[in-house]
């Protein structure tokens, strides 16, 4: 490799570098720092805001890095675009409420001597994510995944003493390693039929005469096995439930949107770059035609998201609910996907932003809640709507948004999915989509009856989220209403983050 | 052609070439006094025989995975020491930088693994 080549690779995965250096501090600062934890804790929230502004100043530019400088076309190993920027801050913005809600957690107090791993495991997820979200080798996308995967199943057993931890941690674990292999075997497969690993040297080979369809067809579902499982898509959704209840709530709410939001950007610059030969003047993808990507994911967002949404009807634990639910949304959101044009792209990326908001928002509540009381459950909110104001009208609107009920901006997300959907003509799958949010409804707004419509008891526990804690869920709540009523900047801003390089 | 697997084929004869004269010369020249423990099938120093459904402690296995760390440290190493002349024609010092991120990571993993007492059987 040329050294001017390593020089500009570098630099184009600045943000990466930034992370990987704070992580070496982390593990560092845990070590000298023994009794007083706040060093490493501001050392793992500013490391965020490091990164963060090195995202910002290179957000303009986009490239291949590590290229192979003897192939004609110098396609990298990693791909630097706007699309990614866009989900890296999904990722970074994620992660700093991740970190904030950690100082504040009771559960993660029990282990507060061992704080400094959880924030280097933390790191090691976000690192695993960013090369996920670039990723466009076939080797890298693995090797990042199974970074991410290794620190997140540590951190979902973290509280290492208490049995549902460990058993999430477990069952995450074997059913990470059962898709981590099935995937392998896919990626195999495909080397096998191409002889390369790269994205864009398997699209141009893949328009070949010498493919055999099954077999690409099967290493692709073995593929997809691996991302479905990262996105919780309805056949490699088990985990979900089990692990979201066991695992911290922090960890909780960081799987249910960073890591999930790292699997979207995966799965769709997989199916961009691999099997679309070129995108049209309407911003249409056209498909190689070798793999039937449409009905697969048609079926599978159908399945997804119906199998969400009636399990969730039965759920009493709020965290599972929870689970359910964003199963459910990972639904919703390859609705985006199978539109397969530079419009759905367009709704995904704006139901993402909203989603953070709102996902990390109903989570936040919950620890709150569940930092005073000790549980989850549903029945132990009786009343809490007026004892504890503040958190119930909180909690309310992100409930309200996740149903995506008009003057929050769950909404604007949704709708922006049904229009790309209508304009490209499946009124089918968008009315099936339009019953799943009605019956999402009902346990949605079954948490909301707990709250109000049960009377308060005497021994109804009052809850006041000090002043740090109500700054950040007025971070979240705010802009869920506001960006239901002023959507533009958003709207505006995922336009110009369309961007994923390709032929 | 099956020439080209001849250094193969001689490998795998000069080993057990090698291994068969170690084995014989040693009770050749060396003094013989067998007992029943010596006769023991070598497993590293564990009863090869006996059940299996043991338990072992599981300081074991985390030593066993850190002495992992350390053999592929040397995997990375040795083809970076092989090919260091040429790097070092082509780079200058600047040939010295990977392998030397790469050290002060693992060392930093090695110093956090000793501090944090991991390396402590009781």
């Amino acid at each position: 490799m040329e050294m001017t080549n390593l020089y500009q690779s570098l630099n184009l995965i600045l943000p990466e570098l930034v992370l990987s250096a704070v992580l070496v501090i982390l593990v560092a600062a845990d070590l000298i720092y023994h009794n007083n934890k706040a060093p490493v804790k501001f050392v793992a929230l500013s490391g965020i805001v490091v990164s963060f502004f090195f995202l910002l100043f290179n957000f303009d530019n986009s490239g291949f890095a590590f290229t192979f400088g003897n192939t004609i076309r110098n396609f990298g190993l990693v791909t630097v675009d706007n699309f990614g920027h866009f989900f890296k801050l999904i990722v970074l913005i994620s992660s700093f409420f991740v970190v904030i809600f950690s100082f504040s957690s009771i559960e993660l107090k029990e282990a507060e001597n061992r704080i400094g791993e959880y924030f280097a495991l933390i790191y090691g997820m976000i690192i695993g994510m960013f090369f996920m979200i670039s990723a466009s080798d076939l080797i890298l996308v693995y090797l990042s995944m199974e970074l991410l995967s290794l620190s997140s199943y540590v951190l979902a057993g973290f509280l290492k003493l208490r049995e549902r931890n460990s058993e999430a941690s477990l069952k995450y674990l074997i059913y990470g390693a059962v898709s981590s292999g099935l995937m392998l075997f896919g990626i195999s497969i495909l080397y096998g039929m191409t002889g390369s690993t790269n994205l864009y040297v398997i699209n141009s080979l893949i328009q070949g005469p010498n493919i055999n369809l099954l077999t690409l067809s099967f290493a692709l579902i073995l593929i997809f096995a691996g991302i479905g499982y990262k996105i919780s898509s309805a056949p490699f959704h088990f985990w979900t439930p089990d692990v979201y209840e066991g695992a911290p709530v922090t960890i909780t709410a960081f799987l249910s949107v960073a890591s999930k939001a790292a699997g979207f950007a995966l799965l769709i610059r997989f199916i961009k770059t691999t099997f679309v030969s070129y995108t049209d003047a309407n911003g249409a993808w056209n498909l190689i035609n070798v793999f039937d990507w449409q009905s697969v994911l048609i079926a599978i967002s159908i399945l997804t998201m119906t199998l969400g949404n009636f399990s969730a009807l039965w759920q009493d634990n709020m965290k599972r609910m929870l689970a359910y639910s964003s199963i459910a949304h990972a639904g919703y959101m390859m609705l985006g996907i199978l539109v397969l044009s530079n419009q759905g792209l367009l709704a995904v990326l704006i139901y993402f932003a909203f989603y953070l908001l709102m996902n990390l928002g109903a989570f936040l509540v919950v620890m709150l809640i569940a930092n005073k009381i000790g549980t989850e459950d549903i029945n132990s909110y009786n009343g809490l709507g007026y004892t504890s104001p503040f958190l119930s009208v909180s909690l309310a609107i992100f409930l309200v948004s996740l149903t995506g009920i008009p003057p929050t901006a769950g909404f604007i997300g949704k709708l922006y999915l049904f229009i790309a959907l209508v304009d490209a003509k499946m009124i089918a799958v968008a009315v099936i989509a339009l019953l799943n949010t009605v019956v999402s409804l009902y346990y949605y707004i079954r948490v909301l009856k707990h709250m109000y419509l049960i009377k308060t008891e005497p021994d109804t526990p009052v809850i006041k989220p000090n002043f740090i804690e109500t700054l950040i869920v007025l971070a979240l709540a705010v802009p869920v209403i506001l960006f239901g009523i002023y959507f533009q900047p958003v709207v505006d801003f995922a336009k110009s983050c369309l961007v994923i390089l390709g032929m | 052609m099956l020439l080209d697997y001849l250094p193969i084929f001689l490998v795998l004869a000069f080993s057990v070439i090698v291994s068969l004269a170690i084995v014989f010369s040693s009770r050749l020249f060396g003094p013989y006094r067998p007992n029943k423990i010596k006769n023991l099938s070598y497993e590293s120093g564990k009863d090869p025989v006996g059940s299996t459904h043991e338990r072992i402690s599981v300081k074991y296995y985390l030593v066993a995975m850190l002495f992992i760390i350390f053999d592929i440290e040397v995997i990375y190493v040795y083809p970076w020491a092989v090919e260091f002349r040429n790097m070092f024609h082509s780079n200058g010092l600047f040939a010295f930088m990977p392998m030397f991120i790469f050290l002060i990571v693992l060392e930093l993993g090695y110093l956090y693994i000793l501090m944090k007492g991991g390396l402590k059987w009781d």
